[in-house]
C-alpha cells in the first residue's frame, strides 16, 4: 500500500510535467504547419494575387530590375526591430511576406523604439531597423564600429493633425500657440484666452478665442505623442527650460507637456472628445483625422511663425510643406542582405507595390511617387 | 445551533446567550449590522469579479461567434480580424514546461533537504528566512535578473551562433520564470513536509527504516497533496507573469518561426499569452474584443491547471 503511494507521487508529478511538456513538444512540431497555414490563409486574399502578378511575368520575360524571387524556396531568418511607429507597417509587410513564402522564413517584427532598434541593428543583432527619424551621427559611428553597412530607405510619411471642434472659429495655430496651450507652462490654463499672454510673449500674432479649453490627446506612451512633442513643442520647450522658465522633471529633462489633459490611447475616444466640445484641442495621426473630417476640424499649422498657414492634406504632407510631418524609414543591413536571399527578397517585397500598399493599411501617408522611386533606386543601386 | 456547537459547555453558552438577549437589545442590533457588513463585503467582491468577467466574456463571446476556433489556431497579426493566440498559448505552455522541469525537482529537493536533512542551526534558519524573503521580491526584479544573466551573459548575439539560451528566447524566459517560482515551490513544499506528523516518522524509525526510507516511503507520500498545491500555485503564477517576459523580450509585434527546428524555435523569437494581451491592449479599439478573448483563454488555461491539481490532490488524499 505504502509502496504504491510512493510510486504514484512521482508518477503524478511527471504526469503534470509531461502533460504540459508533451503539449509543447507536440505543439511545436505538429503545429508549425497549421500555424503557418492559417497565416497564409489569412493573408492569402491580399497576397496571392500579388504573388501571381510578380512571379508570373519573369517566367515569360526576364524580370524587370530584379531576379524575381521564388518566394517559396526561401529559407532563413529576418529580424526587424526599432520604432513602434513604423512597426505596424513592417508587421503588415511581414505577415504578407510570410504568406508568400509559405512560412519557410522566420520573420520577427518588434517595436521597442527607434533608438533601441539602432542599438540592436548596429550590433548586428537585427537585419532591419525601423526608424521614425533619420539615423544620428553617433549611431552611424556605432554601426561602423559594429561592421554594419546599411541602406537608408524612406517608406512612408507620418503626418499629425492638430484638431478641434468644427464649431471653433480658430483656423490656424503656430508652434508658439501650441506651446502656450499644451506646453508645461500652461498647467492649469482652462481658457484659450488665458494662453494669449504666453503665446504673444513667444512671438505669436494669433488671437486666441475666449473659450473653455479642453485638451484630449494621446498619452505619453504613444508614438503620436512623441512625434507631436518632437515636431511642435520640443524646440520652444527646450529653450524655455534652458532659460529656467519651464519646469524640469526628476531627471533634469524639460517636462514635455502639461499633465492636466485628457489622455487616451484610443484614437476614437480622442475624436469623440474633440468633436463634442467647442473649445476642444488635440492631435492624432493624419490618416485618422482625415477619416473623421465630419466630426473634427483639422487646423492649419504655421511652422515658421510668419503667418503662412498650411492645412494638412495628402498633397501638403507629401510635398513637405505641412510642418507636422516626418518621414519614416527602414534601415537595411546590406552586408546581411547580400548573404541572405530571404532578407533581400523581404526588402524587395517591402518596396514593391504590394508591400508598400501596407503604408496606407497602417494609416500612414504614402510617399509621393518620386520619393518612392528614389527609395527603390537607392535599394536596387 | 448552540447545542450543536463544539465548545466546552454548551449548556452554559446557551444560558449566557439567553440572559443577554433578555437583558439588552443592543447586542442583537450590532450583530445584525455586522452580518449586513459581512454580506456587503461579499457582494462587493463578487460584483467586482462579475463586472470584470462580464467585460471579458462579452468580447470573448463576440470573437468566438465570429471566428470560432480560428482564434485559437492563428498566429499573431496586426489585423484584429486575423489575430490569434496560438503563438501565445504555445509560448505559455513551453514556459510552464520549463517551470515544471526545472523549478519543481530543484524546489522539492531543496525543501526535503531543508526539512529532513539539514541540521537545525543558525545557517539553516538564515537560509529559510532568505528564501521566504525571495518570494516577496517583485517579478520585475526577476525579469531584470533574467535579462542580465540569461539573455546577456548566456545568450550571445546570434552572429556568434553560440549563445546557450539564444538571447531573447523562450529558454531565457523559461529559466527566469523557473527561478521566480523556485522560492514559492520550496516554501510550500517545506510547509507540507513539516505538517507530516512526527509520529509517522517515528513509526518508520521504530521498525528500523533509514532516514532515506522514511522520507521516501512515509513523509513524501503524505506531504504530496500539500506539495502539489504549492506547485500549482507556482504554475499559475508563472502563466500570469507579464513583466519578466516583457523584459526578457517577448515579441508583441509579429513573428513567424519559418522552418526552424525545435531547438532553433526554443532559441528564437517567442511570445506568451500575457505578452500577447499586453501588445493587443495597446492597439486601437478594433483589438478590444480579441484582447478580451485572449484574457479569457489565459483564464481558462489557468483554471484548467488549477483544476487538474485540485483533482490530483484529492486523489492523493483519499489514497493515504
Amino acid at each position: 500500500m505504502k509502496k504504491r503511494v510512493f510510486v504514484a507521487l512521482p508518477l503524478a508529478l511527471m504526469l503534470v510535467a509531461s502533460a504540459c511538456g508533451d503539449d509543447d513538444d507536440d505543439d511545436t512540431s505538429a503545429t508549425t504547419a497549421p500555424a503557418v497555414e492559417t497565416t497564409t490563409g489569412a493573408s492569402a486574399a491580399t497576397v496571392t494575387s500579388g504573388a501571381a502578378a510578380t512571379t508570373a511575368p519573369p517566367a515569360a520575360t526576364t524580370a524587370p530590375g530584379s531576379d524575381a524571387p521564388d518566394y517559396s524556396a526561401l529559407e532563413g531568418e529576418i529580424v526587424v526591430t526599432g520604432s513602434s511607429t513604423v512597426e505596424p507597417i513592417s508587421a503588415l509587410v511581414a505577415e504578407a511576406f510570410d504568406g508568400l513564402t509559405g512560412g519557410n522564413v522566420a520573420v520577427s517584427v518588434d517595436g521597442p523604439g527607434t533608438s533601441d532598434g539602432f542599438k540592436a541593428f548596429c550590433a548586428g543583432e537585427a537585419d532591419i531597423a525601423d526608424a521614425s527619424r533619420a539615423i544620428k551621427d553617433e549611431e552611424v559611428t556605432a554601426c561602423a564600429d559594429g561592421g554594419v553597412e546599411f541602406a537608408e530607405l524612406a517608406v512612408a510619411i507620418d503626418g499629425l493633425s492638430v484638431i478641434t471642434s468644427p464649431d471653433n472659429a480658430v483656423e490656424c495655430l503656430n508652434y508658439a500657440d501650441l506651446y502656450a496651450l499644451i506646453g508645461p507652462e500652461s498647467e492649469g490654463v482652462e481658457n484659450w484666452a488665458d494662453a494669449q499672454a504666453l503665446a504673444t510673449e513667444l512671438g505669436s500674432t494669433t488671437t486666441l478665442p475666449d473659450l473653455r479649453l479642453t485638451i484630449t490627446a494621446p498619452g505619453e506612451e504613444s508614438g503620436t505623442f512623441d512625434s507631436f512633442y518632437e515636431l511642435a513643442l520640443k524646440k520652444i520647450g527646450d529653450a524655455r527650460a534652458e532659460e529656467g522658465l519651464a519646469p524640469l522633471d526628476g531627471n533634469d529633462k524639460p517636462v514635455k507637456t502639461r499633465a492636466d489633459y485628457n489622455s487616451s490611447p484610443n484614437d476614437n475616444v480622442i475624436i469623440e472628445g474633440i468633436g463634442g466640445e467647442e473649445g476642444s484641442l488635440g492631435w492624432v495621426g493624419f490618416a485618422f483625422a482625415d477619416e473623421n473630417r465630419d466630426t473634427v476640424k483639422l487646423l492649419g499649422v504655421d511652422g515658421v511663425g510668419d503667418g503662412t498657414c498650411v492645412v494638412p492634406d495628402a498633397t501638403t504632407i507629401a510635398d513637405g510643406s505641412y510642418p507636422l510631418a516626418r518621414t519614416l524609414y527602414i534601415y537595411v543591413n546590406t552586408v546581411k542582405a547580400a548573404e541572405n536571399p530571404a532578407l533581400q527578397a523581404f526588402v524587395d517585397y517591402y518596396l514593391s507595390d504590394d508591400g508598400i500598399a501596407n503604408v496606407e493599411a497602417a494609416d500612414y501617408v504614402p510617399l509621393p511617387a518620386d520619393q518612392l522611386d528614389a527609395t527603390r533606386s537607392a535599394w536596387v543601386g | 445551533m448552540a447545542a450543536a456547537a463544539p465548545p466546552a459547555n454548551p449548556a452554559s453558552i446557551t444560558t449566557l446567550a439567553v440572559e443577554r438577549s433578555l437583558a439588552s437589545r443592543k447586542r442583537d442590533w450590532l450583530g445584525q449590522v455586522f452580518q449586513v457588513v459581512l454580506l456587503l463585503s461579499l457582494i462587493l467582491s463578487l460584483a467586482i469579479i462579475v463586472f470584470l468577467l462580464s467585460n471579458v466574456l462579452g468580447g470573448a463571446w463576440r470573437v468566438w461567434t465570429d471566428r470560432g476556433t480560428d482564434f485559437l489556431t492563428e498566429g499573431g497579426s496586426r489585423q484584429a480580424e486575423a489575430a490569434g493566440v496560438w503563438q501565445g498559448i504555445r509560448g505559455t505552455l513551453t514556459l510552464v514546461g520549463f517551470v515544471v522541469l526545472l523549478a519543481f525537482p530543484i524546489g522539492i529537493a531543496s525543501a526535503i533537504y531543508l526539512e529532513e536533512y539539514a541540521p537545525d542551526n543558525t545557517l539553516t534558519k538564515f537560509i529559510n528566512v532568505n528564501i521566504r524573503n525571495l518570494t516577496g521580491v517583485p517579478s520585475v526584479v526577476y525579469g531584470l535578473l533574467g535579462l542580465a544573466v540569461f539573455v546577456r551573459t548566456f545568450g550571445l548575439d546570434r552572429n556568434d551562433e553560440g549563445g546557450l539560451t539564444g538571447g531573447k528566447s523562450v529558454i531565457s524566459a523559461g529559466l527566469t520564470l523557473a527561478v521566480l517560482v523556485l522560492p514559492i515551490v520550496i516554501i510550500t513544499s517545506a510547509e507540507a513536509i513539516r505538517a507530516v506528523p512526527r509520529s509517522i516518522r517515528e513509526a518508520g524509525y521504530g521498525v528500523g527504516a533509514s532516514r532515506w526510507e522514511v522520507t521516501r516511503m512515509l513523509v513524501l507520500p503524505s506531504a504530496a497533496p500539500g506539495i502539489l498545491t504549492g506547485t500549482v500555485l507556482a504554475i499559475s503564477r508563472a502563466m500570469g507573469e507579464a513583466a519578466p517576459i516583457l523584459l526578457i523580450g517577448a515579441n508583441t509585434g509579429f513573428f513567424s518561426s519559418g522552418n526552424q527546428s525545435f531547438v532553433e524555435q526554443l532559441q528564437g523569437t517567442f511570445t506568451a499569452l500575457p505578452a500577447v494581451i499586453f501588445g493587443w491592449a495597446r492597439e486601437t479599439s478594433e483589438f478590444r474584443d480579441v484582447t478580451a478573448a485572449a484574457i479569457f483563454v489565459l483564464l481558462v488555461i489557468t483554471v484548467l491547471a488549477n483544476g487538474t491539481a485540485v483533482w490530483l490532490r484529492n486523489r492523493f488524499e483519499k489514497q493515504w
